[in-house]
């Protein structure tokens, strides 16, 4: 029977959640009050590698307020080490401490905590810890920290290499040496910060009663932390309790275990009261995970047609000094080789990948995870190759994707990409946006001078990737499945709880419109709880685009069993055949007539009115189910984007006029949510490219401190964008839905860097396109200091108006500057 | 990012803000809108003993035009000035420039006198003081003094002003009639402190030749510049394409940046030069305009 009611499933339905985020009624960590809680300042390193050779706190601890003064020493014992494993070959896990202990390995790294009766007296005491640093010698190129001389930043390790991996299919130096075109570049992009609304932020409170430890964590994945401190403190999940209330976005930097998170912990345990920490900016641009540091020596060679022969790459991944837990520092770097080839048929291909440990901040997810700079290795040198062609980009790239029917692809790293609109998207990016009209319009503003330049990029991403490919790198957790209980209560609501938790993405609006459309509720019906270990079993949390199709399956999953029941009651109740009973609109009816019960009647009688149900049903029926969802493989999700820029030649700003992105996200469940992820996605993806870069200096000291100098796009510099959702059903997964989430950063680096290459007629290679790089590239500056430079300018002079180390007082007649340090 | 202890005090008149400065000789500061002062307190790149608040002080604040000139108040707010009518009548330059000063937030509570005062070397309203010839208003313990602007600014964040004065307002000396201006700015991001910024006014002679031009550069010095050499260039000049380029290049020259994270000595002079010649070759275009209006002719 066809269903012709228009589905809740596919309706632009407005966030559920928005009036509460919007008016300031949402709860995060730091609204959180508690009596009696303590306040956490933290000692950070101002060295970037270094011996700690004396710690003083005695002035610290006699500091008004302050409850205590803890550092490495006092740690011992506290928990089991923290240690990211891997089952991959070569993989060198390094242990990440609480606290420094002997040695510091970046300079923001945390070295003694404050407890004080408030922040304020925290930060006052913190200024009084006296931290004697011997400093070591620091290799903080990626490159130079792979040579087996390298300063060791672990020495229990043999070398500062975490990883080294091949993937390899074919043979790409034989496919090179036939090609009649081969083209290469280094590609690099700035190391980036997700930057997220809100800062980091953990309360812990024990209940000494009842033995109970809650952590309230900004986190992505209260299931994974719950599961991590459960085995680091020794306690069993039903006394350990992990909440992510709202949260202000997380972009992946909140999906892996933080240090401060197990502290917190361990102190409100120890003493007994309330202990809160909310990272301050400066402390997130140092101690957040950061992402995108990978150097990609890449060659491509394709024939005289512009059919790709062969691709070979060396990444080395700037993976900082730890790796984070539960992902690896090989997070990152790993799926920039996995991914290089993107959405095409490469026949031969060989990369090699290495993450390099260096004194700073640790490196993880960050959406995309891998992609963005592989994708603009790739869609680079496909430009590169059409150019030296004289082919179109639009051309080079029809001749390449991977075709409707040769899929399922087989990548030559081994990913499979599924049936979905490879091709499809470039021609509807390319029909959006007035490609053909665009080529014209572009080569008459040439003739007046004007810069103009288009931009295309292609990518195909796997998304909601299941337990067969997630047991691959063989971490101690399972991201392949997940699970939900849906139950009517006694009064007919309906509450759906999930393993999933939201950062905003509005997660509530969308399971919401799909338990009520597999159950026959009403939106308004239906309650979303996420975020809460103790809510379910078992449950990781939101990250590498799997929430609509894990949690949107289990949601299907789940209601559909309860429906189940929910038609059994209702048969007897109704007194009616199962199959006539129909359940819409948060009713059950009997098809064909007038008979019907609300949710509320059917509640009343199932849980209530004993006597009208029989005692076997009554016991069976409990209006409850669970489900568990495991799309076992995972799904593709493809799209294209189409950029257009106008670069100012003397000036060197780049304006980004339009900006069509066309995806296909499968089954779009609410196309207003799925065209704000691509909104998002892509003004971090031109963040990447034109504006954020975290710069540390030779010797490791972080120069981009503040959110002066670390650059982060403002509404101004964002476009508005055309999005095109494609919908090619995925029948991989039960919802038919492919993940969206991470797309707009994937495509927009790469997107926008070939449409200023156009603009400009050279190569680019190196992101973000600052006015300083450009000025490099074709300006003046191309005399002054070669073609390229390898990062910022780097100088420090006035200006960079609140660098970590930097004190010009400002106001009258101050002009002292030099370094501070935060302990002497 | 919490500041570190002071004391708080709020003055009631310029002389109580001023005894209080002289009492404590270097441990006060004022605040004003707070938008300098409080990031650098949080970042407790300062430790003043007293923070003496001047929000309430009236009559500090206000925009009135008086014999030939507009005269501002220290603490009027920057939107104050870009919705002034005076301002935007008389000095659409400033108006424009004042634009670019952060954002509407910021604006709405930072203000003239906390912004000379502070002196960053990428502040609009600095350089506006120096082109349009301001009279800086100080009041000390010795009693008020003027200073020109040009005297007033002496390196990055450093003023002429003592531990115990402080700025109460400026006059702006109204511009002839026929003065055409120009406003150009580079900035990473719109509301951030520019790489580098120009500002122009030129006034014509009845001939068409420049009868005054004034040309002042940020960004790209410790302290905003007058560009003189530029100036005299161009007196006695028709303003054609050949004369305005060679003082941008004159601006060029007169310039000492530094290198930063955000741009290079390098750019920033190359900067210079191209914001000079459009900002001078704007103040051209419109000093022509305003001309053939009051002739009631074309532009000569
Ligand atoms: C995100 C951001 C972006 C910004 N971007 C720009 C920009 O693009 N361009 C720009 O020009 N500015 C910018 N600013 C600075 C802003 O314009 C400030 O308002 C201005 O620099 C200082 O004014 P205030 O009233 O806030 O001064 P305050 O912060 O209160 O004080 C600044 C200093 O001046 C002193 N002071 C204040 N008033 C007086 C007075 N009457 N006499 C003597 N000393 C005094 C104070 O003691 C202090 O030393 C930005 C600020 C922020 C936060």
């Amino acid at each position: 029977m066809t269903n012709l009611r228009p589905g809740l499933i596919g309706a632009r339905v407005q966030r559920l959640e928005d009036p509460r985020l919007l008016a300031g009624r949402g709860c995060y960590v730091d609204d959180l009050r508690r009596t009696g809680a303590l306040h956490v300042a933290f000692c950070r390193s101002d060295e970037s590698h270094a011996r700690i050779l004396r710690i003083d706190t005695s002035e610290a601890a006699r500091a008004p307020g302050v409850a205590a003064v803890v550092t490495a020493a006092d740690l011992e014992g506290a928990c089991r080490p923290l240690r990211a494993t891997s089952r991959m070959p070569s993989y060198q896990a390094t242990e990440l401490p609480v606290l420094a202990g002997d040695k510091v390995r970046y300079a923001g790294e945390p070295v003694a905590a404050v407890l004080a009766e408030s922040r304020y007296l925290a930060e006052d005491a913190a200024e009084r810890v006296a931290i004697d640093y011997e400093p070591l010698p620091a290799a903080t190129d990626p490159e130079a920290a792979l040579a087996p001389d390298a300063p060791r930043l672990h020495e229990d390790l043999a070398s500062n290499v975490i990883v080294d991996r091949e993937f390899a299919r074919g043979d790409a130096e034989a496919a090179l040496a036939g090609a009649a075109v081969r083209v290469s570049g280094c590609f690099r992009m700035g190391r980036k910060t997700p930057a997220a609304i809100e800062n980091r932020g953990y309360l812990a409170e024990y209940d000494e009663g009842r033995r109970r430890l809650t952590l309230h964590s900004c986190t992505q994945v209260p299931g994974i932390v719950r599961d991590a401190l459960a085995e680091l403190l020794d306690l069993p999940g039903h006394r350990l309790r992990v909440v992510a209330p709202d949260v202000g976005g997380g972009f992946g930097a909140k999906v892996s275990l933080y240090r401060e998170e197990v502290l917190v912990s361990i102190l409100a345990r120890r003493l007994g009261r309330p202990v809160k920490w909310t990272s301050d900016r400066r402390e997130d641009l140092m101690s957040t995970t950061q992402a995108f540091d990978e150097v990609v020596r890449a060659e491509l060679g394709v024939d005289e047609d512009g059919a790709i022969l062969g691709l070979r790459a060396e990444i080395v991944g700037d993976v900082g000094a730890y790796s984070v837990y539960p992902w690896t520092a090989a997070v990152e770097p790993v799926q920039v080789a996995s991914f290089l080839s993107g959405p095409y048929r490469v026949p031969d291909y060989r990369g090699r990948v290495r993450a390099a440990a260096t004194p700073k901040p640790p490196t993880g997810a960050y959406r995309g995870v891998g992609r963005p700079p592989a994708v603009f290795a790739m869609e680079r040198l496909l430009d590169m190759a059409a150019r030296r062609l004289g082919m179109d980009p639009r051309d080079i790239r029809r001749r390449n994707l991977v075709r409707d029917g040769e899929f399922p692809y087989r990548a030559p790293s081994g990913l499979v990409w599924d049936r979905a609109a490879f091709t499809g998207c470039l021609e509807r990016a390319c029909e959006t946006i007035g490609y053909d009209e665009l080529r014209e319009m572009q080569a008459a503003a040439r003739a007046e001078g004007r810069r103009i330049g288009i931009g295309l990029a292609s990518y195909a991403e796997l998304t909601g990737v299941g337990s067969r490919i997630a047991v691959a790198p063989g971490m101690p957790i399972n991201t392949g499945t997940e699970s939900a209980a849906i139950r009517i209560d006694s009064t007919g609501a309906v509450t759906a709880t999930f393993g999933v938790s939201s950062q905003g993405q509005g997660i509530e609006t969308t399971l919401a419109q799909v338990v009520a459309e597999e159950l026959g509720a009403r939106l308004e019906d239906v309650e979303i709880v996420h975020g809460d270990s103790a809510a379910l079993s078992h449950g990781t949390g939101t990250y590498a685009s799997r929430s609509a199709i894990q949690a949107g399956g289990a949601a299907i999953v789940c209601a559909r069993s309860l429906r189940e029941k929910v038609i059994e009651a209702a048969s007897h109740l109704l007194e009616s055949a199962p199959a006539d009973i129909e359940v819409t609109g948060g009713a059950v009816s009997v098809a064909g007539t007038d008979r019907r019960m609300s949710f509320r009647e059917l509640a009343r009688a199932v849980y209530t009115e004993m006597g009208r149900l029989p005692r076997e049903v009554r016991e069976r029926v409990d209006l409850e189910a669970t489900g568990v969802y495991d799309p076992f493989w995972g799904t593709t999700s493809p799209a294209t984007h189409a950029a257009l820029v106008e670069v100012d030649p003397e000036t060197f700003e780049v304006e980004v006029l339009r900006y069509v992105v066309a995806e296909d996200c499968g089954r779009v469940i609410n196309p207003l949510i799925a065209d704000g992820q691509v909104h998002g996605g892509v003004a971090q993806g031109i963040g990447a490219a034109l504006f954020e870069e975290m710069v540390h200096d030779p010797s490791g000291q972080l120069l981009t401190a503040s959110f002066v100098d670390y650059v982060v796009p403002s509404a101004a510099e964002i476009p508005s964008m055309e999005v095109e959702h494609l919908e090619t059903s995925a029948e991989n997964n039960v919802g038919g839905f492919r993940g969206i989430g991470e797309g707009g950063t994937i495509g927009a680096p790469a997107a926008v860097a070939n449409a200023i290459a156009d603009a400009l007629g050279v190569e680019i290679e190196e992101l973000p396109a600052t006015p300083e790089r450009l000025f490099r590239l074709i300006g003046p500056g191309r005399r002054a200091a070669g073609a390229r430079m390898e990062t910022g300018p780097g100088g420090r002079g006035r200006g960079n108006r609140f660098t970590a180390n930097q004190t010009n007082s400002g106001g009258r007649s101050e002009s002292g500057s030099g370094p501070t340090r935060q302990s002497k | 990012m919490k500041p570190p202890p002071f004391d708080y005090a709020r003055a009631d008149s310029v002389d109580e803000a001023v005894s209080l400065l002289a009492h404590h000789r270097g441990g006060a500061k004022l605040l004003a809108g707070g938008q300098s002062l409080v990031p650098m307190l949080n970042f407790r790149l300062l430790h003043p003993a007293l923070l003496v608040d001047v929000n309430r002080i009236s009559g500090l604040a206000g925009i009135e035009e008086r014999n030939g000139a507009l005269r501002i108040g220290a603490l009027t707010r920057h939107r104050q000035i870009e919705v002034s009518r005076a301002v935007g009548d008389h000095f659409p330059v400033l108006r424009t420039a004042v634009r670019h000063v952060a954002h509407l937030a910021i604006r709405n509570r930072g203000t003239l006198g906390g912004s000379l005062a502070h002196a960053d070397p990428a502040a609009e309203l600095p350089m506006m003081a120096l082109l349009l010839d301001a009279k800086i208003e100080i009041s000390g313990p010795n009693g008020p003094r003027r200073l020109e602007a040009r005297e007033f600014f002496r390196s990055a964040l450093t003023t002429a002003l003592d531990d115990a004065e402080m700025v109460t307002g400026v006059e702006l000396p109204l511009l002839p009639p026929a003065t055409g201006w120009g406003f150009e700015e580079v900035a990473r991001r719109a509301g951030d402190f520019a790489l580098a910024a120009a500002a122009a006014t030129l006034t014509l002679a009845a001939g068409g030749k420049v009868a005054e031009a004034r040309l002042a550069i940020m960004g790209a010095h410790e302290f905003p510049l007058r560009i003189a050499a530029a100036e005299a260039r161009l007196a006695g000049e028709a303003p054609c394409s050949g004369a305005l380029g060679a003082a941008a290049k004159a601006a060029r020259e007169a310039v000492e940046p530094d290198d930063d994270l955000h741009a290079s000595a390098d750019l920033r002079r190359h900067l210079v030069e191209v914001l000079a010649r459009r900002a001078l070759e704007s103040a051209a275009r419109r000093a022509r305009e305003l001309a053939a209006q009051v002739t009631g002719g074309r532009a000569p």
